[in-house]
């Protein structure tokens, strides 16, 4: 239907490009000593002609009008795709993440074992991914396969669900009827609407841990701190030597809630995602308390002075990148940069000139209540791959989908890009292969995170909407700014939660 | 049935017009005649367009505000009616944007105005390197605002060049984190709008004063008046029209502000630099309520529009005086 509309559309394009011809063309000079009559004859011709011509320009208006409308209607429709072949084809990727480099390698990958499927990557940028993607899902010119995310992020399963197909049963076809078994939970739940598998997890990241910068933590003699009064000793040690301590950009709140969950899952595991979910009450004791060291965070000198006019990205990335702090809250996503060239790049990028890597070590979040409630971290699927259901190539895309997020080389690659922990169980990074930094410093730290990580019981963002996302951007951001009571945070948080019930 | 109603009406028309002074031609060619001159056939196509692209555009955004809808269009869509009104002038967010836009417009207006016309007085004075001075001052207002926004949170940063400068002349006790506190993030917003705009001011200010005829400022010297006593009395009163446009285009640009707080501040801290602008971004693509995002969208252009014909009323009445 599309393409007739289209093969109409061209030949009355065509057709009005004729008609406007007269508009543009030169007017014929008239001879000045034309007898009254020629003049007469002339003027008749041409109201005859204008005439002629302004009925074949509404109509063709109209026409084009009347077609667009008939196009767009049909633009809506469930037009079924034509499945095409499993091992063959041409297949468009869009997606925020990975990377470009890192997108070509696990396209590199995917072509050893299907070298007929051609996988272009397109990047688009997270902050118009909702935007650019709703459009194009729901032509059959959009992507073949689609990044789609957990909870209330950009590209949320819940939006998106009803421009993919439901990739179960190939999942089930790959991997068995307890499929659910072989790959991380972070990753199924999340990105399933109801029975409808509508994404499937790539990787994943977990947050929880912080990162340092071990030649700093060398340089000023100190260790990494355990508890919050050694978080505090760290950060008076280093502000004495002029070095700054702990960044974050605070004004970016994703972080400010890794930040705080952490918080949570040492006063009270579990609670945080609770509250989210209707379970347990913002006004429990431990609220207060993981709101009180919070905000202790910031009265007590470990966030650097400003903290919330900064962005974690690129802000307190850049800053920390360049050697100005000396520990930064990220996540597993940042393992990358442990390996010398990502680092040396991410460094450059950070306005380092002829940058020297630093060791960067992820450590586990300071026992900052004393509850001894430690190696907990909290994860999403970073993205899964869903197939359009507008997709003339349906069969390659899910191919390449399956290939990527359940088999074992494909999960190897992703594996190997460090950027996310891989979703089928029991893949790791082959760290023989990888140049880090300083392998015997790096080693057991990050091999120890990525078990840590793999075995995270609690999901990051994907039991939280997008209205409690933006409610805790108020809460946490006005206790630390004293903009707003503690109470006042919880009872805000609350009303989110109960409105949704 | 069609083609006979039709020439039955052809021919009644003209029988009807027989009797008239030069009668004979066909009524509908009388008709034709009057559409043809009246010019609507020539601007149909600009009609359509306009029509379907803008109003077409409006009318939907009035449709939308009375969804319940995540944007997607696939995703089912709630009517919950006038629901998104009501929950807008419960806003507290909505409100205060429309506070800071009050604030944000009569501060910024009143200073661009000042600085631009005070500067377009002083290239009319023939100063030495006058265009050099006149490149200087106009090259902000075309310089792109998400270029400058890196700079400009790097300068108000609390290791940034303006806390460095304030310590290096004596004011440590001024120094803080400009962008991070609630009252210091609006003056900043507001200076980099002035610092980008009051180049456009100065332009039209100069142009203003380029129409005066010189033999009126003549006037006004021969009757005595010094610089500040010609320009209080004489320039400034003839320059009132591009005044009166600057004040609409302000108010326009006051409600429409996004560009700045969003790449500086994001809105924050604590909704301190949220306008409307910001305010619908987060609640359509961060948050997904596109039916709000529109019921705001309509708060708005109602505000523009009335705000910009009001102000040409108020204009137009002093005008008459």
């Amino acid at each position: 239907m599309t393409k007739v509309a289209r093969q109409l559309a061209l030949k009355l394009n065509l057709a009005v490009r004729k008609r406007f011809a007269f508009l543009f063309r030169s007017p014929q000079p008239l001879n000045p000593h034309r007898s009254g009559r020629q003049k007469e004859k002339d003027i008749d011709m041409s109201k005859k002609t204008f005439g002629k011509r302004r009925r074949a320009l509404t109509a063709s208006i109209l026409g084009v009008a009347l077609l667009g409308v008939g196009a767009c209607s049909s633009g809506g429709g469930d037009t079924p795709a034509s499945p095409g072949s499993t091992t063959d084809g041409s297949i468009t990727w869009w997606g925020w993440t990975p990377d470009k480099a890192n997108a070509d390698k696990l396209i590199a990958a995917f072509n050893k074992e299907y070298p007929n499927i051609k996988v272009e990557f397109v990047s688009k940028p997270i902050d118009s991914y909702d935007s650019v993607l709703s459009p194009a899902i729901t032509s059959s010119d959009g992507p073949d396969v689609f990044n789609v995310a957990p909870g209330s992020a950009n590209g949320g399963v819940e939006t998106f669900q009803a421009g993919a197909i439901d990739l179960a049963p190939a999942v089930t076809k790959a991997l068995g009827s307890d499929w659910k078994t072989k790959l991380a939970a972070s990753g199924v739940d999340g990105l399933t609407v109801g029975d409808k598998v509508v994404g499937l997890s790539a990787g994943a990241v977990y947050s929880g841990s912080l990162w340092i910068n071990q030649d700093l933590f060398d340089k000023y003699g100190v260790k990494p701190p355990t508890t919050l009064q050694e978080w505090k000793d760290v950060c008076a040690t280093f502000k004495a030597g002029g070095q700054g301590c702990f960044v974050q950009g605070a004004g970016q709140w994703a972080f400010d809630m890794d930040t705080f969950e952490a918080i949570m899952e040492n006063v009270k595991p579990g609670a945080y995602v609770a509250a989210s979910k209707g379970e347990t009450k913002y006004n429990d004791p431990s609220f207060t308390k993981g709101l009180e060291i919070w905000k202790s965070l910031f009265d007590d000198g470990i966030m650097q002075e400003g903290a919330i006019g900064l962005q974690q990205y690129p802000d307190a990335n850049n800053a920390f990148m360049a050697g100005d702090y000396a520990m930064v809250m990220m996540g597993t996503w940042y393992t990358q940069y442990a390996v010398k060239d990502s680092m040396v790049a991410a460094m450059e990028a950070a306005g380092v000139g002829s940058p020297t890597p630093f060791t960067l070590i992820p450590i586990q979040f300071p026992d900052v209540a004393g509850t001894g409630n430690t190696n907990l971290m909290f994860g999403d699927a970073d993205y899964g791959l869903a197939v359009s259901a507008k997709s003339q190539h349906q069969e390659a895309a899910t191919t390449f989908a399956l290939w990527l997020t359940t088999s074992q080389a494909g999960q190897q690659a992703v594996a190997n890009t460090l950027n996310d922990i891989p979703s089928l169980i029991g893949v790791q990074p082959e760290w023989g292969s990888i140049d880090l930094v300083n392998s015997d410093a790096q080693l057991a730290a990050l091999k120890n995170l990525t078990d840590v990580a793999g075995a995270a019981p609690r999901p990051r963002f994907a039991s939280v909407s997008a209205d409690l996302n933006t409610a805790f951007r108020d809460a946490l951001i006005g206790v630390a700014s004293n903009d707003m009571s503690i109470p006042d945070a919880e009872a805000a948080l609350q009303a989110v939660v109960d409105k949704q019930k | 049935m069609s083609a006979r109603t039709s020439t039955e009406v052809r021919e009644g028309r003209s029988a009807g017009s027989a009797g008239r002074p030069g009668g004979g031609r066909p009524q509908v060619q009388q008709w034709k005649d009057r559409l043809e001159g009246s010019g609507i056939p020539w601007i149909l196509p600009a009609v359509i367009l306009v029509v379907g692209l803008i109003y077409f555009s409006i009318g939907y955004t009035g449709y939308v505000s009375t969804l319940d809808w995540n944007g997607f269009i696939l995703s089912p869509a709630d009517h919950v009616g006038a629901s998104n009104f009501t929950t807008m002038f419960s806003d507290r967010v909505f409100w205060l944007a429309l506070q800071h836009t009050a604030v944000f417009y009569v501060v910024t207006f009143t200073i661009q105005t000042a600085i631009g016309f005070f500067f377009a007085a002083l290239m009319h004075s023939q100063l030495k390197l006058g265009n050099v001075y006149k490149v200087i001052i106009f090259v902000p207002t075309v310089l792109a605002p998400a270029t400058m926004a890196p700079v400009f949170r790097n300068i108000f940063d609390t290791h940034g060049q303006f806390n460095w400068l304030l310590e290096h002349v004596g004011l440590n006790f001024l120094a803080r984190p400009w962008l991070a506190e609630n009252g210091t993030a609006m003056p900043v917003v507001m200076g980099i709008t002035i610092w980008q705009w009051t180049g456009l001011t100065f332009i039209l200010f100069y142009a203003a004063m380029s129409q005066i005829e010189t033999e009126i400022l003549e006037a006004a010297r021969v009757d005595g008046a010094g610089n500040l006593r010609t320009l209080w009395s004489i320039v400034w009163p003839m320059c009132a029209g591009t005044t009166a446009a600057l004040a609409v285009l302000g108010f326009i640009g006051a409600l429409k502000t996004f560009d700045v707080p969003y790449l500086i501040t994001k809105g924050g801290p604590n909704h301190a630099t949220e306008f409307l602008g910001t305010y619908i971004y987060q609640t359509m693509v961060q948050q997904k309520h596109f039916g709000y995002a529109a019921a705001i969208s309509i708060a708005l252009l109602v505000l523009a529009i009335g705000g910009g014909v009001a102000m040409s009323i108020r204009n137009r009445a002093a005008e008459g005086k």
